[in-house]
């Protein structure tokens, strides 16, 4: 058995295809019949197309129109005559073979492009990396591995799931996803949750211990995979699959229900997304509302920074298919572990204390204002909420809110209507907004919380070290007594106190969290009739005694020990 | 030879997509099709070639045609630019 993360609940049975980046291993020769040559390059440029058009057209469904416009670009880059002649050029003069010759005509142009003074440009130089790979790989006859190919009862491996790999992903075909790298809040591990495909990530070595067409058994809620497993453990996951399937049916029942406690102590359950796409789901899964929006994934999938245009028409969608529920929009969090390749930011030496999130935006107007612009404009379409991410001080949510009063008197001139009375609020994931949730509170309309950065920030763990992974745990005592300390300043002004990172999904916090008092859990879409059924387990009355109980602990072993004897499901 | 001056009015200049529909469109004509931008000259069938120039947000340009169908390639050149080439 290999061990890993559980990264996405449920069962996977199925037949690995290993997805693999292969060495490109050619030699620059000297070849004697030209013509012979010049028709395996256009050979490879006809197949280059075909697999690309096909491509396009899968990508313009599953990841938008924006994303398959830079391949429709390599079509037309690898039909240009400019390069193709140049390539052909180098062949019938140097005689040297198609591989070598492509790669040089490339790199040619990716060098002119890498000098240029345009950052759009420059960021071409990649693409011509891209088609150059692709191109030679073509002529080499290595395969390129079509995720959306994939045959049904798949179980993808690979290093990491980069986001264009998801975007070929079909979730009827792919049973389950192991990795080498990842953790439950990588970009691998949201897109399969919310995909609801099986996935354990940051099994060591996983892409060489497997071949393809093994035989795979895993479990993405224990973390849990077997290779080439016996026929007992097959039939024992096989009853697990069933037993899954039908709790997530029994669950079903929650739809409809107002999110509360058996005693009637109603809270709001809504949901958190990563783009405009994932809205929908939200209100399938009868989510009351988005508590988290990341903006970031709008300017990770561009190559420059997005348009207050093309924000707005993001921002405008998820407001209106939300039907006017709220929908909490988290400006840009930028940096750190995140980093856009177009904003050209110099490397840090220590990203996570560094220049990232509102203390970026604050140094970026260029940046900020268009996409706060965006916000107030699509806030006319539905009920939207501001959040401002990664506050340590009151400077920076008065300095947000003041650019927004002058944009508000911008919009006022002339004449586009908005919100006047749009909320501006806080993500509380620092300690030090947590040292100062009473000050903030006076003056932010609502806080959310998320423990993710907070609980890193507050125990100083990096959850991907698996060195020090062991602190990185929400049970800890510092990291509830900074919740609850938050909770209870914004009840005491009679803000809303919300939740966005991964403990308002936990069964084992949520009864805590209800006795702190907190107003929102936000959670990802597929967990929400999960948490709605928890909540519905406990009596407030009850949920203050554990939280009396677990308060008077000392260490995180006690008090999840705690927690865990005492849960309900 | 026929000829005729634009202020590229698209919000990023001729970047990938603007320069792919006008290289893509006069691609169909017989006619030479050049665009003059600061003394330089850029094969307007060449995406790689207007995407190298950085030709920005606000710059004159001149576009040149020159052969059979030089009219007809001008003609449909100026309609796809006065309409924002796709964007």
């Amino acid at each position: 058995m290999y061990k890993g993360i559980g990264a996405s609940a449920g069962i996977g049975i199925g037949k690995v295809v290993v997805i693999k980046e292969q060495e490109l291993d050619y030699k620059k020769v000297t070849i004697e019949d030209t013509e012979a040559e010049k028709k395996r390059l256009s050979d490879a440029i006809e197949v280059f197309i075909e697999k690309t058009t096909a491509l396009v057209e899968t990508m313009k469904v599953t990841a938008g129109e924006q994303e398959s416009e830079i391949l429709e670009g390599h079509i037309l880059m690898i039909q240009d005559p400019a390069i193709t002649e140049q390539i052909e050029a180098k062949i019938d003069g140097e005689k040297i073979n198609a591989e070598a010759a492509v790669e040089e005509a490339c790199d040619f142009f990716a060098q002119i492009f890498a000098m240029a003074e345009d950052e759009l440009t420059q960021q071409r130089a990649s693409d011509l990396g891209d088609i150059k790979t692709r191109l030679i790989k073509i002529l080499l006859g290595i395969e390129e591995v079509d995720i959306s190919a994939v045959p049904a009862g798949t179980i993808l491996v690979a290093e990491d799931l980069t986001p264009s790999m998801t975007a070929g992903i079909k979730p009827e075909n792919v049973e389950g996803v192991l990795t080498e790298i990842g953790g439950k809040t990588s970009h691998s591990a949201i897109i399969c949750r919310s995909m609801e495909i099986p996935a354990v990530l940051s099994i060591e070595n996983i892409t060489s211990i497997v071949n393809d067409g093994d035989e795979v058994v895993l479990d993405g809620a224990t973390g849990d995979a077997y290779v080439k497993p016996e026929a007992s453990v097959v039939e024992e996951y096989k009853a697990k699959k069933e037993k899954y399937l039908e709790e997530k049916a029994a669950l079903a029942k929650f739809v409809g229900q107002p999110s509360q406690t058996a005693d009637g102590h109603v809270v709001e359950l809504v949901a958190n997304i990563g783009g405009p796409e994932e809205a929908a789901g939200v209100l399938e899964r009868d989510g009351e509302g988005v508590g988290l929006f990341r903006t970031e994934f709008l300017f990770m999938e561009s190559n420059d920074v997005p348009s207050e245009e093309s924000q707005f028409e993001a921002y405008k969608k998820v407001a209106e298919t939300l039907e006017g529920k709220p929908v909490i929009i988290r400006t840009l969090d930028i940096g750190g572990d995140k980093a856009l390749p177009y904003l050209g930011l110099p490397t840090e030496e220590n990203p996570f204390l560094g220049f990232r999130a509102v203390r970026f935006c604050l140094k970026r107007p260029d940046i900020y204002r268009p996409q706060l612009r965006a916000l107030l404009r699509a806030s006319a379409f539905g009920k939207i909420r501001i959040m401002v991410p990664l506050v340590t001080c009151v400077d920076e949510l008065r300095a947000v809110k003041a650019i927004i009063e002058e944009l508000k008197a911008e919009l006022d001139a002339e004449g586009i209507v908005y919100d006047k009375d749009i909320q501006v609020g806080v993500m509380m994931e620092t300690a030090a907004a947590s040292l100062i949730a009473d000050i903030l509170a006076k003056e932010a309309d609502f806080f959310s919380i998320g423990t993710n950065d907070l609980t890193g920030y507050t125990m100083a763990a990096d959850r991907g070290n698996p060195d020090v992974a062991y602190l990185y745990s929400a049970y800890n005592p510092a990291v509830l007594r900074s919740i609850k300390n938050i909770i209870g300043a914004a009840n005491k002004e009679g803000i809303m106190a919300g939740m966005c990172g991964e403990a308002a999904s936990d069964p084992l916090m949520i009864p805590l969290l209800l006795a702190f008092g907190l107003n929102e859990f936000s959670v990802s879409a597929t967990a929400i009739l999960q948490a709605r059924k928890t909540m519905s387990l406990w009596t407030l009355d009850e949920c203050k005694a554990l939280a009396d109980e677990a308060m008077q602990l000392t260490t995180e072993a006690e008090v999840k020990a705690l927690l865990e004897e005492r849960a309900r499901s | 030879m026929v000829s005729k001056k634009f202020v590229i009015e698209n919000e990023q200049g001729l970047h990938m997509r603007p320069a792919g529909v006008l290289a893509k469109a006069v691609t169909k004509f017989e006619s030479d099709v050049t665009i003059v931008f600061e003394d330089k000259k850029i094969n307007a069938k060449s995406l790689l070639n207007i995407i190298g120039a950085c030709i920005k947000c606000g710059s004159e340009i001149e576009l040149v045609c020159e052969g059979a169908d030089e009219e007809a390639a001008l003609a449909h050149a100026t309609e796809l630019i006065e309409s924002g080439l796709g964007e």
